[in-house]
């Protein structure tokens, strides 16, 4: 096999498999740009978090990359796992979070920050919009280490039903500050895994 | 009534983060759940705190907010009535 | 893959009904609920009652060894105690440990020390020590440190299935002739954070939960750690020792419906389910308990009802929800609620469903019998988090088998 598809989303830059992306804005704005452009069809991005907007827009574009030369079964696509890898978790939502609960004389805890403040809310949203209910992981790790997620990746296929895993790497630290690479993971491509995912992590500022 | 409904429209739809829908695009007497705006449980939520933020309405059963948010002119009455600022 | 038994050669707990397996035991077995006024976390929000560990931090540094000063926080400390016990039971040494991994599941991690002193952080440099323990994976490191160097370490986050889905992965090395010993599990502390974000979903009763009640309104939260020592057949004959029981089966899906609700079908529980049983090699028949993820909020417990009519039919095992005693111990809870199932199979009994009094309309009725005089062969153990995600394990008794 050889090397995976992928996508670059960083806070000023989208990369499809090494073609840049068009963008005007950066950030948030960013974001929104591209999901208007690409996708257009699920209003509930805008609800999103930061985290899970980043995760939702790269893996539809890489979805959408993908879309002509790897098709499957409907049993296939259901069994696909998600699994991330991430340092910075929910943190940027836990500090939106947090800013609702700060100030005593204007205290109103938001439910909708509230349910982002976990990491594997991007999962879910990536599951509910795909309809894949194969396992979803969030990993928080002190660092981008090809060999760590190569591990955590081939493990994800040691349960005889997970035929493909959509992976990634997703970290916000603020609402228009954000890193991440999505690819999708086949079980021939476990072999040299290691390899291929520092190929794409070496094309990214992570 | 009509400049009430008005600002809560788009109170609605900045707390709800309805992007791209316009006031306009609200039916007063449409439902507010179920079809059309797509919303969920926790924007069911999000309006209870609306309401508490916004017009001092402290609700404790969240399944009240089922009769208060059949539609915009339902809510705009009930705010009405129960509003302490 | 179904190669290689996942053997469970020691256990750890501490929740709100008991500090270590043997209280733990003595208050399944009489029924007693740890859920009462809160005592440890100070918040305005004293109306709701929690399952709280019953020792300060101070006590739980005092028995871990731990020399005043030292920065730690609540979720590390209660993690230290049931690593202490589990480890203890498995008879592994601090020489061992270069060989054992460690999987631990915590979502919540250091924020309680970060409430307490984030003004300071802003204003002072007096707390700053406090920063670095923070976040989830110091949590894990910290109480990893207590006893010496692991293989590796890592630490999952997929709310209140961590500690489910770090057993799994666990099992998954071992079974992948990865590691020959892991300890897995998870721990986590009650915080303003989350007691304030429950809130704000309005999924808090207001008195002692009752899962699967037709009056049940909502969730107590819980605290507290748990971890098993899973360990290849091949490793625990070597080192000579015995299992107290096995890790059968395990299974993970995605409910793929909303962020914190579950689907009315429940397809996410019901999928995992019937994985874990597959992953088994088990039939729906052959288990005789679950230990339910039972939150008390109306909708889980409708959910996993018709998620659990749907595979095991009208032949439905005796469920029950140990968050009737324990709370929700949220990230804990899979690991908490597995070592629980293993005091039940080592002693034969079901564990009670407290504060059930009502049949609900297309809920099931939990056992409400205090008697021990069962035995088990095989239970299911449900964990299902925020994001939808839906974890079972079967743990199976290792004395009759």
């Amino acid at each position: 096999m050889g090397q995976l598809d992928y996508v670059i989303l960083e806070s000023d830059r989208a990369v499809v498999s090494g073609r840049v992306l068009e963008h005007e804005s950066s950030g948030n704005a960013m974001l929104a740009e591209l999901y208007r452009a690409h996708i257009a069809d699920w209003p509930k991005f805008f609800k999103m978090d930061t985290l899970s907007k980043v995760g939702f827009v790269a893996s539809e574009l890489l979805l959408k990359q993908l879309s002509e030369r790897r098709c499957g079964s409907e049993e296939y696509i259901s069994n696909r796992a998600i699994v991330l890898f991430g340092t910075t978790a929910s943190l940027c939502a836990d500090k939106n979070y947090q800013e609702t609960i700060q100030d005593i004389d204007n205290y109103y805890p938001s439910p909708a920050l509230f349910v982002y403040t976990l990491p594997n809310i991007v999962t879910g949203e990536i599951a509910i919009r795909n309809h894949y209910r194969g396992e979803t992981s969030f990993y928080v790790v002190e660092g981008a280490d090809a060999a760590q997620m190569a591990f955590h990746l081939s493990c994800a296929f040691a349960d005889d039903r997970t035929e493909s895993v959509l992976a990634g790497w997703v970290d916000s630290t603020g609402n228009d500050d954000f890193k991440s690479f999505f690819t999708l993971i086949g079980k021939d491509d476990v072999e040299g895994l290691e390899d291929k995912i520092k190929t794409i992590l070496n094309k990214t500022n992570i | 009534m009509e400049e009430m409904i008005l600002k809560l429209k788009q109170e609605i739809i900045e707390v709800l983060n309805l992007e791209d829908v316009q006031p306009s695009d609200i039916d007063n007497d449409a439902p507010l759940f179920g079809e059309g705006l797509g919303l969920d449980s926790i924007d069911a939520l999000e309006l209870i705190v609306l309401m508490e933020k916004n017009y001092g309405i402290k609700l404790q059963d969240p399944a009240k907010g089922k009769e208060i948010f059949k539609s915009v002119n339902v809510m705009a009455d009930y705010i009405q009535k129960n509003r302490t600022k | 893959m179904k190669a290689g038994q996942v053997l469970i050669t020691g256990c750890g707990i501490v929740c709100a009904i008991g500090n270590d397996k043997g209280q733990v035991l003595e208050s399944l077995l009489a029924g007693r609920t740890g859920v009462g006024p809160l005592k440890y976390l100070k918040t305005g929000h004293t109306e709701f009652p929690v399952g709280e560990v019953k020792m300060s931090d101070t006590e739980m540094e005092r028995a871990m060894g731990i020399a005043p000063g030292t920065p730690t926080t609540r979720t590390a400390l209660m993690g230290m105690m049931a690593m202490h016990e589990a480890l203890g039971q498995a008879c592994l040494e601090k020489d061992d440990l270069p060989h054992v991994g460690f999987v631990d599941g915590t979502t919540v991690g250091g924020m309680d020390k970060s409430e307490q002193y984030y003004l300071d952080f802003i204003d002072n440099d007096s707390r700053n020590a406090y920063i670095g323990t923070h976040d989830c994976g110091s949590c894990s490191e910290m109480i990893a440190d207590r006893f010496g160097r692991f293989k590796f370490i890592t630490t999952i986050s997929t709310a209140c299935s961590s500690a489910a889905n770090a057993i799994e992965l666990a099992a998954d090395m071992i079974r992948l002739g990865e590691a020959d010993v892991v300890v897995a599990g998870g721990s986590e502390c009650i915080t303003k954070f989350h007691l304030n974000g429950f809130n704000s979903l309005m999924i808090l009763d207001h008195g002692q939960c009752r899962p699967f009640d037709a009056g049940r309104a909502g969730l107590n939260l819980g605290e507290g750690a748990a971890f098993v020592v899973l360990e290849s057949a091949e490793s625990a004959a070597k080192r000579g020792v015995k299992p107290v029981a096995m890790l059968s089966g395990y299974g993970n899906a995605c409910d793929a419906f909303h962020q914190t609700a579950s689907s009315p079908d429940g397809e996410g529980a019901y999928l995992a389910m019937m994985k874990a049983l597959d992953n088994a090699g088990l039939k729906p028949s052959d288990i005789d308990y679950i230990n339910a993820h039972g939150t008390g909020t109306p909708n889980n417990d409708l959910s996993e009802s018709q998620a659990m009519k749907r595979v095991f039919g009208d032949v439905m095992p005796q469920v029950s929800s140990t968050k009737s005693l324990t709370g929700h111990t949220t990230s804990a809870s899979g690991s908490i609620e597995a070592v629980i199932c293993i005091l039940a199979l080592q002693n034969g009994f079901t564990p009670v469903n407290y504060a059930f009094e009502q049949a609900d309309e297309g809920v099931i009725v939990p056992n409400m019998k205090l008697a021990p005089d069962r035995e088990l062969k095989h239970v299911l153990c449900n964990s299902f988090g925020f994001g939808g995600n839906d974890s079972s394990l079967v743990i199976s008794n290792v004395s009759n088998n």
